[in-house]
């Protein structure tokens, strides 16, 4: 069987979009799922500061899931862009 | 529907050297919820008394009540004076970016976010980075402000210059990525997988829900990088 330069680029390029979306995911999933954790945490502790502590888990968890979004972007540029 | 993802329309201006592009959909869609936010505060405002000690209506009740809750939800950590001063801001920003998404859920065909085109994120990303070096400028002098960059230690001020950078892009970024990637999702799974039903739930889940917490987001970090600039 032969493939051509073309294909292959075609093969990988979905290839890579794949393991970019996959192994870029892992890492803000864990992330955002410890804020959680600890936020309901303290939430369960302190009912009465439930309102900062779920604008705080919020802001951070926004913070934590940009790593996630740029494997996005970058897999987004490889399927339609590249 | 799938090979026409991603195309636009757009229009193509020669301006002397510069070669201008507009993506005709999105300037069209941002206009059109600028103009019903614009509609909507003038008919939340019509028929309120100036004075302040006339008895409140139940619309002047409501809207104390809407801002009250805002004030305290989006500008928190702010002193009242500086609160007073961001909130129609960042309220702004909120509801603007809150309907940019929402507009997508409109069963009007070709109607897209605008808030799935880069330049828009980006433009509003600046505006809220230009107006946190204005805030932090104004709070507590230029010179003070500059030297924030030299802390905690003068040589760190690369690190800090492209975190005021990163800051930015990621704050666009987020945006984008989020509203983008659930557009993209809903059409793939209605075009290859379930074309009935499942895109409609899904479109709502992401263009409500999503839409809805990703518009609190942005207020939410706008008011944090200027609360970290004014501090």
């Amino acid at each position: 069987m032969n493939i051509s330069g073309e294909q292959l680029v075609e093969a990988v390029k979905y290839l890579a979009a794949g393991i970019c979306m996959g192994l870029g995911a892992i890492g803000p999933a864990i992330g955002e799922g410890i804020a959680a954790a600890h936020a309901l945490d303290g939430m369960a502790r302190q009912p009465e500061m439930e309102a900062s502590l779920l604008r705080t888990m919020i802001i951070g968890q926004a913070i934590t899931e940009s790593t996630g979004i740029y494997s996005l972007v970058v897999a987004i540029i490889l399927l339609f862009v590249a | 529907m799938l090979e026409n993802l991603g195309k636009k329309l757009i229009l193509h201006l020669q301006v002397g050297p510069l070669r201008i592009s507009f993506d005709l959909v999105t300037v069209l869609v941002a206009l059109a919820v600028t103009g019903f936010l614009a509609w909507g505060a003038w008919w939340l405002r019509r028929g309120l008394s100036r004075d302040p000690e006339a008895p409140l209506s139940r619309r002047a009740a409501f809207l104390i009540a809407v801002l009250e809750l805002a004030e305290t939800q989006l500008l928190g950590g702010f002193p009242k004076r500086l609160a007073r001063d961001l909130l129609p801001l960042i309220l702004t920003l909120f509801l603007y970016v809150l309907f940019c998404n929402w507009v997508s859920v409109l069963p009007i065909p070709y109607i897209v976010s605008p808030t799935q085109n880069l330049n828009v994120t980006f433009s509003l990303a600046l505006l809220v980075y230009a107006l946190a070096h204005y805030y932090g400028a104004r709070e507590r002098g230029l010179a003070a402000h500059l030297r924030g960059y030299l802390e905690p230690y003068p040589f760190l001020l690369p690190m800090n210059l492209i975190g005021d950078f990163g800051r930015t892009l990621s704050h666009a970024f987020r945006l984008f990525g989020n509203v983008l990637g659930g557009a993209i999702l809903t059409t793939i799974v209605a075009v290859k997988f379930a074309p009935l039903v499942v895109p409609a739930g899904l479109n709502l889940w992401f263009g409500l829900f999503v839409g809805a917490i990703q518009a609190l987001v942005f207020a939410l970090l706008a008011s944090a990088y200027i609360h970290i600039a004014v501090e």
